[in-house]
């Protein structure tokens, strides 16, 4: 019992020796943010740590708005360096980064990740618009019989929005609304397919909340199912359920190819090559943040930032493309290494 | 003692008390113990009612009475076991050689070690036979060394009773022996520490009639070197064992007088009614 | 009384006899039926584990003739030598009918990417193997381990699997010379995570959750102990004595997301402490595992017998010699067993190690209670997240571990039971 108590004592200050010790610095790169940008951030840490003498970056999957909290938190060793995000800084985020004294950010844009729509290959591949799926999806629609007014969903099959569609119930599993990927999902093909009724792209500039209201809010009747943020999980369930349609990153898509097909979104199928070359309309870009305060206080920043930016990662030959994360085109390449390299400030009005 | 019997018996407490007296003899010369007026609260309850008794040296004095009537609760006033019960009160003088056992300087820890205790259930300590006779000793700081405690130890279990039974597996465990044996065993651990008084809870109680007559037996030697209060349910054992017996009713000391003059010529109605079987 | 043949009573015992049985035999048939149903459930989810899981602790290894060409090694630093070259060139040797640029990627892609660090290693450990041509077996990429193990169905249509017709075909060869093996997959036991998953492994995430449980253990054992013996002992029993349990109880049954977001603003915030290292990951924990511990001690306290207690009162003991020599040893094991529980408990929690950052990915082991770590739920929880199709397996597998730890952990907590336990 006292040799217990000893031992316990002693290990508490070691502890907190240690702690403070550790404060004093850090020798590793923290970096936060989006679930998307994860599987690649995580390659090239990978590399990194093993090709160079550095300590191998730690990764925080937080979700690209968790992650501009913490990386907007302040200056310091606590706070983390780098900030993953599937999407560019809001300007409340900068806001905030400007007012805890996180003055100097630096912007590398990475690549594309596309949204796909995705069933069994057990059933036909689908071909969609996206005003066809602001049609499934959304709470309230035009009214089918036709005027300018919204009317709640009452689209029970795909059959029903478009005779073409194959007579089945109208079941999409996607990720809830915690996610950068939903979204992006929203403002990529919700708000387009919305537009294409003129009434409503007139709301865009009459009244700005019904418009996002109109074309933001999912349907609640059970015709979306929220399937939480793990992508394996709908890729299994859409094995299972050969009828339902997923909506996820195209990585996933990339390693399940046997299982799963990609819905064919006007007139293109989600590949490599219709994304990189900007064909595939549900496309978004992948960022990540540098606090340059950080850059010469923690080791290795930038040779994180060469790696990230050398053609054999992020080329279009690179392991990142291996990973399923579409490249950019040469020129963007070149001009967002150029701008990691200088270390080019961020701003925004 | 036997000769001052005479001369007490005409003594009741009456000018302690006006609503009951003692019938008998409860006060000796040269006692060991004294306790006067004592009360026993337990909450709102009052479970011992201004009792009045002295224990004298070398007796063996028997507490009987009906179930609830509080002499268990009384035997434990006088080593202040009571004080671990949450929510008991005890008012009253009690002495120890004169000591006031209850003052708020007396620390209980030596006193129990001079009023030892026997329980109704053999509780011997889950450890080795030798453990459990010199654990009292090991903290009260009885022996300079291993060679002193273990006399310490085969005296007690000499004295107990137990040693020719127990001389041989002394390392075993205390609660592999009989119940007898472990009565005795508990026995030899109170009187390990030389306790002055021993209080007996109904001893035998959990015993079959051999086991209880071997500690009959032993309470008998016990008597040459100590002062022994024994509460038991057994009139018959009480006959046996003790010199004094004292009778307690709903919390009342009733009477108490000579073994042989309470049993053969109870003074009080009660006493009677107890004793012939008339309840109980 | 008159009439001993006619004993009403009986008669109405009897009536009701039939009822009283089936009553029982109903109560019996369920309490049968409840078991069953749970083992046919813990079957199940065994079956699934194992069945999915026990293909990650075989690995695939190529075996490809390197030559350590010294016109490599011109720089001092040798971990700047193009080991992805020294490879490359070995399979183009293996291969020379392949020329096209992107025929040469699909050849190199049957190597995993760690084969290069495997050889900087080598040479690290040896130098004299510059200049030498050396027949060394290296990592199979996952694919080909997925395609070998049969989880890739080499009958479907090129388009849908992802090992090519020519990939097919090069494997095909290296099988027939006999230059690919199936062994046991020490990496999944020896390394840290990784994205590549025939390079990834538990080692770290081990190392993690022993460091994050030892901070837990060390804390809440004796602080844990500690207050038990003081509420159920020591403390006078009253309303404030009342709340304290109470509130005890509660925080038992509190989500134990609540103690990390705690975790967060306390040891984080307040006290800024490093963040996803075990130091505060321990510490979150113990707050979780501090009232289980307390509950378990103050039950076995409480089930220590009262005439113990008086037995080393009566000869004179001090409360605290009480405690320390006749009831803490009674009620050690049940202790122990508690504090088991607890850790058990701790070993497979998640939720709260997110908010304080252990939910991450750290390829280097942990040295310390200040290194950047994970523990093996979340280690699990990460691959299960992965794209990557190889993960499924090594999720399956990682559960398996972390399964084996949770029995053995339990398995000792009966034993200590059983060894300590001593009978009235």
């Amino acid at each position: 019992m006292k040799k217990s108590i000893l031992l316990a004592s002693a290990l508490f200050a070691g502890m907190f020796a240690g702690s403070s010790a550790q404060a004093a610095g850090r020798d590793y790169i923290s970096i936060v943010g989006s679930s998307t940008v994860y599987p690649f951030s995580t390659v090239v840490a990978e590399q990194f740590g093993k090709t160079t003498n550095f300590k191998t970056p730690k990764i925080e999957s937080t979700g690209t708005g968790g992650g501009f909290k913490l990386f907007c938190g302040g200056v310091g060793v606590e706070y983390p360096d780098i900030s993953n995000a599937s999407r560019a800084i809001k300007k409340s985020e900068f806001d905030t980064c400007q007012a805890n004294g996180v003055k100097d950010i630096v912007e590398v844009k990475i690549g594309y990740d596309g949204i796909v729509f995705a069933n069994s290959k057990k059933s036909a591949p689908l071909k969609l618009t996206r005003k066809d799926i602001f049609l499934a999806l959304a709470k309230n629609v035009p009214d089918p019989k036709g005027g300018d007014k919204l009317v709640p969903n009452p689209y029970k099959t795909w059959k029903d929005i478009d005779p073409a569609l194959p007579n089945e119930k109208i079941e999409v599993l996607g990720p809830p609304p915690t996610s950068g990927t939903r979204d992006a999902f929203v403002e990529l093909t919700m708000e387009t397919g919305a537009t294409t009724f003129p009434f409503i792209h007139d709301m865009e500039k009459k009244d700005k909340n019904l418009f996002k209201a109109t074309t933001q809010t999912i349907r609640e009747d059970g015709a979306y199912i929220e399937a939480g943020e793990n992508d394996n999980l709908i890729v299994q369930k859409l094995e299972a359920n050969p009828h339902a349609v997923g909506i996820f990153g195209f990585s996933f898509l990339d390693q399940n190819a046997d299982m799963i097909q990609g819905s064919i979104i006007e007139n293109e199928s989600p590949t490599f090559d219709n994304i990189a070359s900007g064909k595939y309309p549900v496309s978004r870009p992948l960022f990540f943040y540098v606090k340059k305060a950080h850059v010469d206080v923690i080791p290795g920043i930038k040779e994180y930032l060469g790696e990230f930016t050398s053609e054999k990662a992020w080329g279009s030959e690179g392991y990142l493309a291996d990973k399923g994360m579409i490249p950019m085109d040469k020129k963007e390449r070149d001009l967002f290494a150029k701008q990691a390299k200088e270390l080019k400030t961020l701003t925004m009005k | 003692m036997s000769g001052k019997e005479e001369i007490l018996s005409e003594v009741t407490t009456k000018a302690l008390h006006k609503e009951r007296e003692t019938v008998g003899s409860p006060f000796v010369e040269n006692p060991r113990m004294t306790c006067r007026e004592v009360n026993v609260y337990y909450g709102d309850k009052k479970a011992i009612n201004n009792v009045n008794i002295d224990i004298a040296r070398n007796e063996v004095i028997a507490m009987i009475g009906p179930s609830g009537c509080g002499k268990s609760t009384f035997l434990r006033c006088l080593n202040r076991m009571n004080d671990t019960i949450e929510g008991c009160r005890v008012t009253g003088d009690l002495r120890l050689d004169g000591m006031d056992i209850h003052d708020k300087n007396v620390d209980v820890v030596p006193l129990r070690a001079r009023v030892g205790m026997v329980f109704q259930k053999p509780n011997p300590f889950p450890k080795s036979i030798f453990d459990n006779v010199a654990y009292g000793p090991k903290i009260h700081g009885l022996a300079q060394n291993k060679a002193e405690l273990d006399e310490i130890v085969e005296r007690s279990l000499k004295k107990a009773g137990l040693w020719d039974e127990v001389k041989d597996r002394l390392t075993q465990p205390g609660t592999g022996l009989s119940g007898g044996q472990q009565q005795r065993l508990c026995i030899a651990r109170a009187i390990a520490v030389s306790p002055e008084v021993i209080l007996m809870d109904e001893p035998c109680s959990a015993l079959d009639p051999i086991a209880t007559a071997r500690i009959e037996e032993l309470i008998a030697e016990l008597r040459q070197h100590y002062s022994i209060v024994i509460v038991t349910h057994s009139m018959q054992q009480a006959a046996r064992v003790s010199q004094r017996t004292a009778y307690f009713h709903l919390g009342d000391l009733i009477e108490v007088g000579m073994t042989d003059r309470v049993f053969t010529n109870p003074r009080h109605q009660l006493t009677e009614d107890y004793i012939t079987g008339r309840f109980g | 009384m008159d009439q001993p043949e006619k004993n009403p009573t009986i008669d109405k015992v009897n009536r009701g006899l039939k009822r009283r049985y089936r009553a029982e035999r109903r109560f019996r048939i369920l309490g049968a039926t409840a078991i069953l149903t749970a083992l046919c459930f813990l079957f199940l989810l065994f079956f699934s584990i194992v069945s999915s899981g026990y293909k990650a602790f075989e690995k695939t290894f190529i075996q490809i003739e390197v030559f350590f060409d010294p016109a490599e090694f011109t720089n001092e630093n040798l971990a700047a030598a193009n080991f992805p070259g020294l490879i490359k060139a070995s399979m183009n040797s293996m291969f020379p009918e392949v020329t096209s640029r992107k025929d040469k990627k699909d050849l190199y892609y049957l190597i995993s990417p760690g084969a290069s660090f495997q050889l900087m290693k080598q040479v690290k450990n040896n130098p004299a193997l510059i200049g030498q041509k050396e027949l060394i077996w290296v990592a199979a990429n996952d694919d080909v381990d997925m395609l070998l193990k049969g989880n890739i169905d080499r009958t479907r249509p090129e388009s849908e699997r992802r090992i090519s017709d020519k990939q097919l075909g090069w494997l095909d060869t290296l099988a027939h010379d006999g230059k690919i093996k199936k062994t046991f997959n020490t990496a999944f036991f020896t390394s840290g995570d990784s994205r590549e998953p025939e390079l990834a492994g538990i080692w770290g995430a081990t190392c993690g959750s022993f460091y994050t449980l030892l901070i837990t253990l060390s804390l809440s054992f004796p602080i844990g102990v500690a207050a038990a013996v003081y509420l159920e002992e020591f403390a006078p029993k009253n309303r404030w004595t009342d709340i304290i349990e109470v509130n005890i109880n509660n925080l038992a049954a509190v989500p134990s997301i609540v103690y990390g977001l705690l975790g967060l603003a306390v040891f984080i915030n307040f006290f800024g402490m490093p963040r996803s290292t075990p130091l505060v990951g321990g510490l979150v924990l113990t707050l979780m595992t501090l009232p289980i511990i307390i509950i378990a001690s103050r039950a076995s306290l409480k089930s220590v017998p009262p005439s113990i207690r008086e037995a080393a009162l009566g000869i004179g003991a001090s409360k605290m010699q009480m405690v320390a020599h006749h009831v803490l040893p009674l009620a050690l094991p049940g202790m122990l067993t508690g504090t088991i529980i607890g850790m058990a408990h701790a070993l497979g929690e998640t939720a709260p190690l997110l908010m304080v950052g252990m939910v991450a990915f750290i390829v280097d082991i942990p040295h310390g209670f200040t290194d950047p770590a994970t523990v093996l739920p979340v280690q699990i929880y990460l691959w299960a997240d992965s794209p990557e199709r190889a993960f499924v397996a090594k999720t399956s597998a990682a559960i398996m571990v972390l399964l084996a730890f949770l029995f053995l952990m339990n398995a000792a907590a009966v034993l200590l039971r059983k060894r300590f336990e001593i009978k009235w």
